[in-house]
């Protein structure tokens, strides 16, 4: 270990990394013995062995500079500036933690310092960084975005996505793989048909290294070239470190049932933080007074921190709800207007269903320059179903973005945008289209906010078809929207007519909230009257979209089409049908269900999707809950078949509610 | 300081392992990084590391190869050269107490269910609470007078819907009349509105036997109210409770109050009655330690310190809020602490830390009239004094009729723990303190 670059290591960085180490060994084996004494109440997985990484990447960035990370994460925190208190306090549980209790190990935020937290799934981190990266494209600045992931995210789908959108959009990102040859226990010789990582980046046309993970001074200098190359706007390297963790897994887990002890024993003789400071000695660089002095005052800082995390309250169970959403929405940008003023105007302006949307999206990124909208053909094209026509010519290709075919790559991208500061709209075509990236859904971009306890904002909208019709078969036709308002975290918006697809949209854009907007593709061509001016409709607030006394009907984008149609015929039987639209799944507003069951006693729910665990499960529960005596007649539901939508138009059109179904349950339920 | 060696959890979801073997020999120097014990978690065997340094200490007692341990148990010490080890090994620190369901048997559920009985709203009279059969025929009849029960008989079988019940209680219909409707016979509200339309005159004053009067009120149960319960029976179905009175001269009690207040300026706060008993309590406690003997487990356990629970009655409950090192604390300190606990009471801020290792309970009923009263233990302490009000009653005092104050004392202990002797002397030690208060207040 003698190159020039170390030779010529000022003492101010060499003690600098020589301290970053310290603080993360030191608070390691801290957290260690606390987990084994019973404070750590879940997992904990250590970086003890690992150090020279984080230390050496994190001391390039600057606190605007942005860190994803993975389950293994507590070094690259420290490393990037979090204060050890905060960390021992959140592995502790308590309210002081980083993440105020609602995160632990794997889950450590602190967006002031550019720690965007890290995560308990392996490989989405890579994405996140790139859609910071895209942000900064967005913004306009040289801030960098760096992932640190293990081994065992390069054999997933998220780690070649990411760096090929990194690569075809030049994007300011540093991908750092620290190979510690195992994934979990599973050795990478063993995963990987090729021994090395860093070799695969030249496949994607990016910069690759493959270098000792155990070198700080050499991590330090290609690091360093690497994130100078990304501010300059020449695009994403790729960097992997070759190391190994010499505790286990995670603490309390047995570790020689897949190595050995020899080989453990071997690899702590490799110890980085002892090589730079046998370094540092040998070439007179730092002298050992200043390094004991470093160590004395580290060893102080973690007592200190773990009388803090010891010392510190637990959150109150109360507060358990808090920051699963935006605690403070941002207000309207427009006037709110819940109720179409022209819906039974003759005169006024119509327009379709697919117009209404495109009209609030251009209204908004006229207004917004952060917005930026991204899906395959949404660019030059204008998207599959004119979303986004002519919008490309006026903001060009960054801002209209046309993807490579990789739903969960962009959709974990628009994760990573939105929580560094720009606002993406994912365009998916059909929602069938990002069951791939489910993951990044649930699992991140709905959690974020709530495990960041309310410091990340999550302004993204995720848009699309849903529906059945015209022989589109099973994968062009899901509903899906019961799986979104099953997941605390979303919004999810099914509007009907052209007005509420306006009105819905302005207000997704102006939400920090992710929302799934979900447009039925039987309805885009629909028209309707919509206002000249602009507004926003709130989420949560139903809408009745015909009076009635008799019996009450909720439904859902096609199926009001349906309902009012069947309740116009009905009423010539002197049946009077009260039809509602929720518009919005969750939020759900039950309210104004429950004040219309009041009225009529009998309520039937009509619904495209499927009956187990859908919308109607949910509505007739909650009526049944509160409004138990105002029922005259058992709740009913009407559903689709529980089966994947057939392509043969016989056997499609018995999936979906028919009038003749609605109008058979309505007459029955009023005779019940 | 001894370290203290303790079963760590391997895994996820270890809640108690094997104890395997000490891999170190009792009073073997152990170095941090060394492998110090076996244990056997939810998937194999393993060496636990030591991360401190240290002579290892194994007390006897201790588990021993093949025993099931708990997380968190403690196995041994580690000491300095020239440490010597403690006295004996702790007791396990007791589950905190959680709020459950109640426990029924199945026969006793289906009782439940055919008497619609809700259990989570009796008072379980069996061993740690349990429910009984006759709990639930006892709250079935609270719920259900012999009108309502012979009504409900008459409608068996017949169907009407939940709204129509609601309007014909509203218009005070008899449903049970009517008959309905509806697809399968089932009465619906059109049929009760038809039926009031044709009763001539409003039907008042013909409310059924098991209707509800208006001002009478259903409270849920809240979990605190639940909790109390539970705490409550279990304490009158596991302990022998004993209640001892006495009645104390309180004359000089008051007169050293009455000092207090005099020399205190509206700003700091008057140490009240309260303080002054809790402060002579734990001296009395300190001459008769043995009264605050914990049953646990089949062993009598001697807390060490005195750290006194104060009854406080809040708008949500009874709570017991704990007063710790009592001996420690000056008067005021303790007026200071007691004022500080009883505000985070009523505010329902007190912490579960605030609520427990009380090692004796003191529960005060003055301010409320009440001369004497036989108190519930607060497990899993064995003895409780209640205080009664401060009242001037004419008395004997050599041969004269005199006004003195007077105060009523009940001890409730535990006789599986103490005898009655016990008991009385250190009521007896009490009563002296309290006679002559002054010297044992200073400090």
């Amino acid at each position: 270990m003698a190159s020039t670059t170390e030779r010529q290591l000022d003492k101010t960085t060499a003690t600098d990394l020589y301290r970053r180490m310290q603080v993360i060994r030191q608070c390691e084996e801290q957290l260690a013995k606390s987990h084994q004494r019973g404070l750590i109440h879940g997992a904990c997985h250590t970086y003890v062995g690992e150090e020279a990484i984080a230390s050496a990447v994190c001391a390039h960035l600057n606190a605007d500079d942005v860190v994803f990370s993975t389950h293994r994460g507590h070094g690259h925190a420290l490393a990037k500036g979090m204060p050890p208190r905060e960390l021992v306090a959140e592995l502790y549980g308590r309210e002081t933690g980083c993440s105020q209790g609602r995160g632990g190990s794997m889950h450590l935020f602190k967006p002031e310092i550019g720690m965007m937290g890290t995560s308990g799934i392996v490989a989405p981190c890579i994405l996140q960084a790139c859609g910071g990266g895209y942000s900064f494209k967005i913004l306009k600045t040289d801030q960098v975005a760096v992932a640190f992931f293990g081994d065992g995210a390069v054999n997933n789908g998220a780690f070649h996505e990411g760096l090929n959108m990194a690569s075809i959009w030049n994007l300011p990102v540093l991908l750092v793989c620290e190979n510690n040859q195992f994934a979990t226990e599973v050795p990478f010789a063993y995963s990987s048909g090729i021994p090395d990582v860093g070799r695969r980046a030249a496949n994607y046309g990016i910069p690759g290294h493959e270098l000792d993970g155990n070198n700080v001074l050499k991590i330090y200098e290609v690091a360093g070239q690497a994130i100078e190359r990304a501010r300059r706007g020449e695009g994403a390297t790729l960097i992997e470190c070759k190391t190994y963790r010499t505790r286990a897994h995670a603490e309390g887990m047995g570790d020689f049932s897949y190595r050995t002890r020899d080989d453990v024993a071997e690899w702590k003789t490799r110890c980085p933080i002892q090589r730079l400071r046998d370094h540092l000695l040998q070439e007179g660089i730092v002298g050992a007074d200043d390094l004991d002095a470093i160590e004395a005052e580290v060893r102080e800082t973690i007592a200190e921190a773990h009388r803090f995390g010891e010392e510190s309250a637990y959150p109150s169970a109360e507060s358990v709800t808090r920051h699963v959403y935006c605690e403070q929405p941002a207000p309207p940008r427009s006037p709110i207007l819940n109720q179409n003023p022209l819906a039974t105007a003759t005169d006024a302006r119509e327009i379709s269903y697919v117009e209404a949307g495109h009209e609030a999206l251009s209204e908004e990124m006229r207004r917004n320059p952060h917005i930026f909208v991204m899906g395959e053909g949404i660019g030059k094209r204008g998207g599959n179903f004119n979303t986004t026509m002519g919008l490309y010519d006026l903001y060009g290709p960054e801002r209209l973005c046309d993807t490579p075919i990789c739903e969960r790559g962009f959709v974990g991208l628009g994760g990573g945008a939105a929580m560094t500061g720009s606002r993406p709209v994912i365009d998916f075509m059909f929602a069938d289209f990002i069951m791939d990236a489910v993951g990044e859904l649930v699992n991140q971009i709905a959690k974020i906010q709530y495990m960041s306890s309310g410091r990340i904002k999550m302004p993204i909208l995720l848009r699309g078809c849903i529906g059945i019709g015209h022989s589109a078969a099973t994968h062009h036709s899901g509903n899906y929207y019961p799986l979104y308002a099953h997941f605390p975290g979303f919004r999810v918006v099914v509007p009907s007519t052209p007005f509420d697809a306006k009105g819905l949209m302005k207000r997704a854009l102006n939400c920090d909230d992710p929302v799934m907007f979900l447009e039925h593709r039987e309805l885009l061509q629909v028209k309707g009257t919509v206002p000249d001016e602009e507004y926003e409709i709130e989420f949560g607030k139903a809408v009745i979209a015909r009076e009635g006394t008799a019996v009450t009907v909720v439904a859902l984008a096609r199926m009001i089409h349906e309902s009012l149609a069947v309740a116009e015929s009905l009423a010539g039987e002197g049946i009077s049908v009260e039809v509602i639209d929720p518009r919005t799944v969750s939020p759900l507003d039950t309210d104004t269900v429950l004040q219309s069951v009041h009225k009529t006693g009998r309520l039937l729910i009509v619904d495209e999707t499927f009956g187990p665990y859908s919308l109607g499960a949910e509505v007739a529960a909650r009526v049944a809950d509160d409004a138990f005596d105002d029922l005259d007649a058992p709740i009913r539901r009407l559903n689709g078949a529980f089966t994947p939508t057939p392509y043969s138009p016989t056997l499609e059109q018995a999936v979906v509610p028919t009038r003749e179904a609605i109008r058979e349950a309505i007459q029955t339920l009023v005779a019940e | 300081m001894a370290i203290e060696i303790v079963v760590p959890r391997l895994g996820w979801s270890m809640e108690e392992g094997i104890f395997g073997e000490w891999l170190k020999q009792p009073g073997e120097e152990v170095v941090p990084g060394d492998m110090l014990f076996v244990l056997e978690g939810e998937k194999a065997a393993q060496e636990v590391e030591s991360f401190d340094g240290g002579v290892l200490s194994i007390p006897a007692g201790a588990p021993q190869p093949g025993d099931t341990v708990q997380v968190g148990q403690l196995l041994g010490y580690l000491l300095a050269a020239d440490e010597t080890p403690p006295a004996e090994l702790p007791a396990r620190p007791a589950a905190a107490a959680t709020a459950e369901p109640a426990v029924a048997g199945p026969a006793v559920r289906q009782l439940a269910r055919e008497l619609n009985v809700d259990l989570g709203q009796v008072c379980g009279t069996g061993g740690g609470g349990r429910v009984s059969a006759a709990d639930v025929r006892l709250a079935a009849e609270e719920n259900e007078p012999a009108a309502a029960a012979l009504s409900r008989d008459k409608s068996r079988g017949k169907a009407i819907s939940p709204r129509a019940r609601r309007v014909a209680r509203e218009l005070e219909i008899d449903w049970t009349e009517i008959v309905g409707t509806g697809r399968t016979g089932r009465i619906r509200e059109s049929d009760i509105r038809a039926a009031a339309s044709q009763l001539s005159a409003p039907r008042g004053g013909q409310r059924g036997g098991g209707q509800r009067a208006d001002h009478d009120r259903s409270n849920r149960i809240s979990p605190l109210r639940k909790t109390i319960a539970q705490r409550m029976s279990a304490a009158a179905a596991e302990t022998a409770a004993v209640t001892l009175h006495t009645e104390v001269d309180a004359t000089n009690l008051v007169n050293l109050r009455g000092q207090f207040r005099a020399a205190s300026d509206a700003q700091e706060g008057v140490p009240g009655y309260n303080d002054i008993l809790v402060k002579l309590t734990a001296l009395a406690l300190g001459r008769h330690p043995d009264l605050q003997s914990q049953w646990r487990e089949g062993a009598l356990w001697v807390p060490g310190d005195v750290h006194i629970a104060i009854g406080i009655d809040t708008d949500q409950g009874l709570l017991a809020p704990v007063i710790r090192d009592v001996p420690a604390r000056s008067l005021r300190q303790l007026a200071v602490e007691t004022r500080r606990l009883a505000e985070r009471a009523r505010a329902g801020a007190l912490t579960v830390d605030e609520m427990q290792g009380g090692t004796f309970t003191i529960s005060n009923l003055g301010n409320y009239g009440v001369d004497a009263f036989t108190p519930i233990i607060n497990l899993p302490q064995s003895a409780i004094l209640g205080v009664g009000r401060i009242r001037q009653l004419p008395v004997v005092v050599g041969e004269q009729v005199l006004p003195r104050f007077v105060v009523s004392l009940s001890l409730t202990f535990d006789h599986r723990v103490h005898d009655g002797g016990p008991a009385a002397r250190f009521l007896h030690t009490l009563r002296e303190f309290i006679e002559q208060p002054g010297p044992w207040l200073i400090d």
